[in-house]
């Protein structure tokens, strides 16, 4: 029964996936190319973003100041020392795995909401070091990335962030389903329980936070050598307000439902242009209003009645 | 206590302040230098009054309010209203911030955080941290929609320069100071003599058994999360006039407080007033001890994190704080 319903899930999956790739060929506008790209920046945020939520039980609010880290890293090592974006990128994956481990050492031997607190004050601090510091980084101006590639058509930057998302959904997909995953599950419904029974719990809360930095900062750089401008902005409290919507609306306790969550968020984002600064206000109460009546957010609501009728039937 | 982008004026005031600081350092007077302490001294009292409610709430309800800025906020647009709109007078705008905050903060408490008592939650940590930071995100979103991006100067307590001796305090300053200290000691007062305080201090303790006694939990929750909201707002209103009232206002403030109560000890009363006074101090020296001005201004409200960080290295119980279980 249960292998069944993997086997439904992956044939949605793949589904979505040959859905996206057939997307540029039915002739949508080079615009709305572009903001799929940009959801799927989001997808990979939000997704990765949930291995740590949905999975570990902690909450970072740092995940937008490490793609920004990660974004920064890139373009500067790019742009000032006249790196390959093949070194740039992995460089910012390692700078951000590194402050994440730091950070993760800090918090992550305690209980409770510390991890929270210390990232929130982390990313606005990541942010002001980066606003201030304008003879490298231009302040609030921002600083100009090159691109990914030589064209400026649309097309090459969708396939390659789609594949970029399917890399990592598929990484963290792995490293959920090894015994790791096992104990992400046990960290969450039972701290002290898990580390009786042996697992290493501080090395694995530690762990997780910092593969989900790598992640948002390798999505950072990427981003960055994408929209080729990097501002302060993109590390404000509005934007993880942004990545958390996403997550719980699509659904964080499954990182493929974050992720989808995260590409709807983005086009409804930009369908609702016109009543401005409200969408964000309605995004909020939306995010409260599932968090407190349907936890597991549209997605998984929508395959739970799905998977439920059909085995009804 | 929230200068940071967007406000103009509350930003070339600081500056002058700090190249006023610069100079004072090559000799370093005695003058200047208590002028130096007296200013950290006011700001400690704006970051007691923001954090205090943070620790309220932490200490009855066992959750932290990621929502605690924006209420700090939306006590400034509430006193905006009330004191510049409307006309009231200064102090009676306050006492209002103060019953509305309080009446939001019991709503918020019985909608969202109360349904984590009954069971109705799975997940209740992350829960509470989430909904509470969605919670944030809203007003702020809220706030942005109706009154725009835009900084308000409301009317102050008191406008002018008190001089003491050689001394000179601005006055706006001294009196928002003067009326946070006195509602720190109501709250103070409240916590140590009354039945709501004892109440809330029993809850704090210890949820189950308080209720085994006779103390309605669900009720003193309600009135810790009302009062720490009421004292946010009281906060806003109060530094609202000194650094502008604006959507973002609380986002630096509110890290500071979370800064203080974990130096502090998280839920902690006397921790979280000997913590913001620290923290203001730190903050006032470490401007005037680094050379170039312009930067030690810029990373301010980076000195924070630091103390946080040395805090969670050396003493993450904090000063106050009772050990954390370990696993």
């Amino acid at each position: 029964m249960i292998g069944r319903d993997v086997f439904r899930q992956v044939v949605v999956g793949a589904a979505i996936l040959a859905l996206f790739l057939a997307v540029p060929l039915l002739g949508l506008g080079e615009y709305w190319i572009y903001i799929l790209t940009i959801g799927f920046y989001y997808a990979i945020l939000a997704s990765s973003w949930s291995l740590l939520v949905g999975y570990v039980g902690r909450i970072s609010f740092a995940h937008v100041a490490m793609s920004g880290l990660g974004a920064y890293t890139s373009v500067v090592a790019s742009g000032r020392f006249d790196l390959p974006l093949m070194l740039s990128i992995p460089l910012a994956g390692l700078v951000t795995g590194i402050v994440g481990l730091a950070i993760g050492r800090l918090c992550l031997r305690l209980h409770g909401a510390y991890l929270a607190l210390t990232t929130i004050a982390f990313s606005e601090i990541v942010r002001i070091t980066i606003t201030a510091e304008h003879e490298v980084t231009r302040g609030s101006l921002g600083l100009a990335a090159v691109g990914l590639f030589e064209t400026t058509e649309r097309i090459p930057y969708y396939y390659s962030f789609l594949a970029l998302l399917v890399t990592c959904l598929l990484i963290m997909w792995l490293v959920l389903r090894s015994r790791i995953g096992l104990f992400f599950v046990a960290i969450r419904e039972d701290e002290d329980a898990a580390a009786s029974l042996g697992v290493k719990v501080v090395r694995w809360k530690i762990f997780a936070f910092t593969f989900s930095s790598v992640i948002a900062g390798i999505a950072g750089s990427f981003y960055a050598h994408f929209v080729q401008l990097v501002t302060p902005s993109m590390m404000s409290i509005q934007e993880m307000g942004f990545v958390l919507s996403m997550a719980v609306v699509g659904g964080f306790q499954n990182i493929f439902y974050a992720a989808l969550g995260g590409i709807f968020l983005e086009v409804l984002l930009e369908t609702l242009r016109e009543i401005g600064e409200w969408r964000m206000t309605l995004f909020a109460v939306v995010v409260i209003l599932i968090l407190r009546f349907a936890p597991n957010g549209l997605f998984g609501e929508l395959m739970r009645l799905a998977l439920a009728r059909r085995t009804r039937t | 206590m929230g200068e940071t982008l967007g406000d103009g004026i509350g930003h070339s005031t600081t500056t002058a302040q700090a190249w006023l600081a610069a100079q004072s350092c090559n000799d370093m007077s005695l003058l200047a230098f208590s002028e130096q302490v007296i200013n950290g001294l006011i700001i400690g009292i704006f970051y007691a009054l923001a954090a205090l409610g943070l620790s309220l709430i932490f200490g009855v309800l066992k959750i932290v309010n990621f929502a605690h800025g924006e209420l700090y906020m939306l006590g400034g647009f509430v006193y905006y209203v009330f004191a510049s709109l409307l006309g009231l007078p200064p102090v009676a705008a306050v006492l209002v911030v103060c019953a509305v905050l309080f009446l939001i903060g019991m709503a918020v408490e019985h909608l969202l955080i109360d349904p984590v008592h009954r069971g109705k939650v799975e997940r209740a940590d992350e829960y509470t941290i989430m909904i509470t930071f969605g919670l944030a995100i809203l007003l702020q979103n809220l706030l942005l929609s109706v009154f725009g991006p835009w900084t308000k100067r409301p009317e102050a307590i008191f406008r002018g320069r008190i001089e003491i001796g050689e001394l000179i305090i601005s006055g706006d300053r001294l009196t928002a100071a003067g009326v946070g200290v006195v509602l720190i000691g109501l709250i103070l007062y409240l916590l140590r003599y009354t039945w709501a305080g004892k109440a809330m201090r029993a809850v704090s303790q210890d949820r189950e058994t308080a209720s085994v006694v006779g103390v309605n939990a669900k009720l003193t929750g309600m009135l810790a999360f009302g009062l720490g909201s009421a004292l946010a707002g009281a906060a806003g209103a109060l530094i609202g006039p000194v650094f502008l009232v604006y959507p973002t206002m609380g986002v630096i403030p509110v890290i500071k407080a979370y800064v203080i109560v974990v130096l502090g000890g998280l839920g902690s009363v006397p921790g979280a007033i000997l913590g913001a006074l620290i923290l203001a101090q730190v903050e006032n020296l470490a401007t005037v001890l680094i050379p170039d001005t312009t930067r030690a201004l810029a990373y301010k409200d980076a000195y924070g994190l630091v103390l946080l960080v040395l805090v969670l290295v050396f003493r993450p119980q904090g000063l106050f704080g009772e050990k954390v279980r370990r696993s």
